[in-house]
């Protein structure tokens, strides 16, 4: 059994939006497209499966053992879907019916795609079920289910019908690093019984955790193909190595030596929230002085954006008090937001809100040139609206809008986690280097660790439960 | 109001197609009933039994009723009594109703419960009962039905514009903007209100649109507006017997009510939810 | 408390405000009236022809009326409460036996128009919205927004010239035979068939978009199986809750439409009794129509519940 692509491309009309690529999969081995968002990825996997949207079209060959999958019938093609073709969803979660329960999802794809009668189905879905640890999961809705556990249940919905080629289309997207390598090893799970996989991500440590065959990808074209641990560790093209950079695990180490800290501008005595019924953490106490970099980290929901609100007064502990050094105008606590375009009111330009800005605090309008090419921006920008220019220069635009505030402390809740590694790698030393250069307190929250140890000072690790001993505070009193 | 007036041919083209359609509808009816009386003598009360059920002609465009009451004249005065009516009690409802919205939206609490009571308490009856009640205590008055229409149309304003306000009082935006030093007033201008504007005129059009047809209604029903009043419904139902012999007059009021409710859903320019 | 305890609670309280309403507003239409209020009261409680002097000053003595209106109004309120709705001041008839027969009518007819709404809107709706933008969903497009800019009795009219004057059809008017209800009830079902079809093209083509149903597909499922299993259901919610929504439209337009077809109901009984100022017959006629909305509402909810597992948690 073979995937052989030869000259693989999509066009719209006569725009080509994939350049034509080969490559080929036998039984057990498994590829990777790796490249940025938007590089046509996501349309060679639409390509091979035949759900290209309309508008767009697929040329060159796909030959899937002896068939040539581009020439048959659209009736044809839907035929191997499940059979033979499984395309895992992007996410999960909104791939599975709201109103149909976990294990009905699992057994329809038994009953009606397998063809199997009424009670092997029914078996069969349970030890699929049993086989994922989904089995206590069989009678609940998907909106009951955790992330994880969707995963689970879309990949075993799937695969019911004993499909061979498995395509999956970005299975981290949005995944904290801990979920991450749960996806990996179900992918790996595919791939075991002679079956092949291509998968298809932006994220290197995916890639690198997968091994078999890597293929980069740039603005639809190749760019790059071989083994994986070959290519992730020495990649030959230019923009290989741009792409490998950019994963915080291979940033440079800081090299700023450590300095004298001044006197703390804030600081949080016993802080203590619950939420839900969960204690968040407990007896947190700790200080932030100009110029310091302190990153929050931890699994998602363990409470690291509650606790930047609550330093910035944008919330209430339920124990314990923050306390902001005095003589200092309220305005100089500042936020950036994991999402740019929802910090922007959307219906005007950005030079309109700039202008507000300048005149509510009766500031100059010289300080924002030096500032915009500080940052790399164009002038141009400021005539558009937020909605009309890219997440990487609206956190830019945002940084920019905090800094003419002189702010003495920054909290950044996510500030790159919805950009593009490449756009992460270029912003967030920018914002670093910032922070220290003006002498202001920048507390970090991000999920990704590798991306909080090369940024920060010191670190704050919350576990998210504090039944758990708690490393909260202990990372507290020693910086890193 | 010039720098308004100037960028009306810019929104105009701007406008989707329906809702430059529903304009134009509008504004052709508006001018046949509001400028029409002034270049020539419309009484819609003048009878002349010796000139009854007319076809339309020269002197008659739109023929006669069973009295011999100018069509023409008629439903240039209907349209006019229904169009004012709608807009008074448009814009009478839309006032309280999204300053109530935007208050109970920011407040939460105990405002937002209370004023979120009596919406319900307005909602607990269909519209029309309401309004057919209130109608019915001062028959043949026009104030009655008003404050009916009226009553019954700012809960909507108020339910849209206060889940509006308080989903964008949680917002990062709004958020963001305090933390920048920004007061209230801003956050309304350049936040709250290009949000809630949208919504609120195609609230507008659509609560005209259901001022006419309940105004149509209580006509038909004959309460609450008593002949010789020249209103949409009551027409009908005054026509309806004639219907065999002159089938032209009773589609008039029909066809002008239609007219007028397309009219304003064009408008709208979304679908009702 | 769980979800269904909690709506039932709030739709009991709608109809205790639904009460205190029309209570209030007929009271208001009583005080409105010239005359004796004793005279009245007496009439409503025994009937027009058993009324005389004596009697009205009975009452008033019983009520202490002529007193405060506040006293007034919390008697009349009591009244209610008692569900002692007295009697016709036409008829004579006790109030309560009078809305029985027509509660009944109306009931029927409701129904009636419900159903062949249903059987007309959501599945051209939902064709409309599997196939986006192709000629059935524009055709759609166009009869809802002129069908709904025509009230229900101006298609009831419509109806009468072309069905029943023009053709000879159906009967214009009455009750009778199961022919007389066709009529009122299409004039109300085409008005709900407007907005519900748009309810379900709009639900369906989001169904159709989603990524739940792409995944029916691309796991295997044929279209018809997709269709059946994953989009009927996900698309007939939001039909039925809208349904909710509707009910104002169908009571509405059954006052309105049984006054045109003389169908003996509780809207026409209410505007005979308006006109006629027969205010225990309003206020019972008008009262009957509330709770029937309130409990049209209820159903709708408990429907909602029926088909929406997500609902049914708290």
């Amino acid at each position: 059994m073979t995937l052989h692509a030869i000259d693989l491309g999509v066009r719209a009309g006569d725009d080509c939006l994939v350049a034509p690529c080969s490559f080929r999969l036998a039984a057990g081995e498994n590829l990777t497209l790796l490249g940025e968002t938007g590089a046509g990825k996501s349309l060679l996997a639409q390509a091979i499966m035949g759900t290209l949207p309309a508008g767009l079209e697929a040329h060159g060959e796909v030959r899937f053992d002896d068939r040539e999958l581009l020439g048959l019938p659209p009736g044809e093609r839907r035929k191997l879907w499940g059979r033979e073709l499984v395309l895992l969803p992007q996410e999960p979660w909104h791939a599975l019916d709201p109103l149909m329960r976990a294990g009905e999802q699992v057994r329809e794809t038994y009953r009606f795609v397998a063809g199997d009668d009424a009670n092997p189905a029914r078996e069969r879905t349970r030890r699929a079920l049993a086989r994922l640890g989904l089995d206590r999961a069989a009678r609940r809705l998907p909106g009951e289910l955790s992330g994880g556990m969707a995963q689970r249940l879309a990949f075993a919905a799937a695969t019911a019908a004993g499909g061979r080629l498995v395509i999956a289309d970005e299975p981290t997207k949005g995944l904290d690093a801990d979920r991450r390598d749960e996806v990996v090893s179900l992918l790996q799970e595919a791939q075991r019984d002679g079956g092949m996989l291509l998968t298809i991500t932006h994220d290197i440590r995916v890639a690198r955790r997968l091994g078999g065959r890597v293929m980069i990808l740039r603005d639809g074209r190749c760019v790059e193909e071989g083994d994986a641990a070959e290519v992730l560790r020495r990649p030959r093209s230019d923009f290989g190595r741009r792409l490998l950079a950019a994963d915080p695990a291979e940033w440079p180490a800081r090299d700023t030596p450590p300095r004298a800290l001044g006197e703390p501008v804030l600081r949080a005595h016993g802080l203590g929230k619950t939420l839900g019924g969960r204690a968040l953490f407990e007896g947190l106490s700790l200080a932030l002085s100009p110029g310091e970099v302190v990153g929050i980290t931890g699994p998602s929901g363990c409470g690291k954006s509650t606790l930047g609100n609550l330093l910035l007064g944008l919330g209430q502990p339920d124990r314990g008090h923050v306390e902001r050094a005095a003589g200092i105008a309220p305005h100089r606590f500042q936020k950036l937001y994991q999402d740019p375009p929802a910090a922007f009111a959307p219906h005007w330009t950005l030079g309109t809100l700039l202008d507000d800005l300048l005149r509510r605090h009766r500031l100059a309008y010289d300080r924002v040139p030096p500032l915009l090419e500080r940052l790399r921006l164009s002038p141009a920008l400021l005539s558009r609206r937020p909605g009309e220019v890219s997440g990487g220069e609206l956190q830019r635009l945002s940084l920019l809008r905090v800094l003419l505030l002189d702010p003495v402390l920054l909290f950044a809740d996510e500030p790159t986690s919805r950009l593009d590694p490449l756009t992460q790698r270029e912003i967030l030393p920018l914002m670093t280097d910032l922070a220290r250069e003006r002498d202001c307190a920048l507390l970090l929250v991000s999920h990704d660790r590798e991306l909080i140890h090369h940024s920060c000072d010191r670190t704050i690790a919350l576990a998210g439960d504090t039944s758990m001993p708690q490393p909260g505070l202990a990372a507290v009193a020693t910086a890193e | 109001m010039i720098a308004t007036l100037s960028l009306l041919p810019s929104r105009w083209r701007a406008l989707p197609h329906a809702r430059r359609w529903g304009a134009g509808l509008l504004l052709a009816l508006l001018a046949v009933a509001w400028l029409l009386p002034l270049a020539m003598p419309l009484d819609p009360a003048r009878q002349d039994l010796m000139n009854i059920l007319a076809a339309p002609s020269l002197a008659e465009p739109l023929g006669t009723d069973h009295l011999g009451r100018s069509q023409l004249a008629r439903m240039a005065a209907a349209i006019r009594l229904s169009t004012g009516m709608a807009l008074v009690s448009v814009l009478s409802a839309a006032l309280p109703g999204v300053l109530l919205g935007v208050l109970a939206g920011w407040r939460g609490g105990w405002t937002d419960r209370a004023l979120g009571l009596v919406a319900d308490c307005v909602l607990a009856l269909p519209g029309l009962l309401l309004v057919l009640l209130l109608a019915a205590i001062a028959p043949g008055q026009f104030w009655a039905l008003y404050v009916g229409i009226a009553l019954v149309l700012w809960v909507e304003y108020f339910r849209v514009v206060r889940a509006t306000t308080r989903s964008l009082a949680a917002s990062p935006q709004l958020q963001a903007s305090r933390l920048l030093g920004f007061g209230h007033g801003y956050l309304l201008r350049r936040h709250l209100w290009p949000a809630l504007a949208p919504a609120v005129s195609t609230l507008a059009a659509f609560g005209a649109a259901n001022a006419i047809l309940a105004i149509a209604a209580l006509g038909f029903v004959s309460i609450g507006l008593e002949p010789p009043t020249a209103e949409l419904g009551l027409m009908m139902t005054e026509l309806l017997p004639y219907y065999r012999e002159a089938p032209w007059i009773i589609l008039q009021p029909i066809a002008v009510l239609f007219l007028l409710v397309l009219g304003c859903q064009l408008l709208a320019g979304r679908e009702p939810q | 408390m769980n979800r269904l305890t909690s709506l039932l609670l709030g739709r009991l309280l709608q109809a205790g405000l639904v009460a205190w309403g029309v209570g209030t507003l007929t009271f208001l239409l009583t005080r409105a009236l010239p005359g004796d209020m004793a005279y009245r009261i007496a009439a409503g409680r025994y009937g027009y022809e058993n009324v005389d002097r004596d009697a009205a000053e009975a009452v008033a003595r019983e009520l202490s009326l002529g007193g405060s209106p506040l006293g007034d109004y919390l008697y009349w309120l009591g009244d209610l409460a008692r569900l002692d709705l007295g009697h016709s001041l036409v008829s004579g008839e006790s109030v309560w036996s009078e809305v029985r027969h027509q509660l009944g009518h109306s009931l029927g007819l409701a129904l009636v128009a419900v159903l062949l709404a249903l059987l007309i809107g959501p599945p051209l709706g939902m064709l409309a919205g599997l196939r986006r933008d192709g000629w059935l969903d524009r055709a759609n497009l166009l009869g809802a927004v002129l069908l709904r800019s025509l009230p229900s009795f101006v298609i009831g009219l419509l109806l009468i010239m072309v069905f029943s004057v023009g053709l000879g059809w159906f009967p214009a008017a009455g009750h009778g035979g199961a022919a007389h209800v066709w009529l009122p009830a299409l004039a109300l079902a085409l008005g709900l068939a407007a907005v519900s079809t748009r309810v379900a093209r709009n639900a369906m083509a989001g169904v159709a978009r989603s990524p739940f149903y792409a995944f029916a597909r691309t796991k295997g499922l044929s279209s018809w199986i997709a269709f059946r299993r994953h989009g009927l259901r996900n698309a007939g919610v939001p039909v039925v809750a809208y349904l909710g929504v509707q009910l104002v439209y169908l009571i509405e337009g059954v006052v309105v439409v049984e006054s045109l077809f003389a169908w003996p109901g509780i809207g026409h009984a209410l505007v005979h009794a308006l006109v006629a100022r027969d205010v225990p017959m309003v206020q019972g006629t008008a009262l009957a129509m509330g709770l029937l909305f309130v409990a049209l509402n209820t159903l709708v909810d408990l429907t909602c519940l029926l088909i929406d597992p997500r609902r049914r948690q708290a």
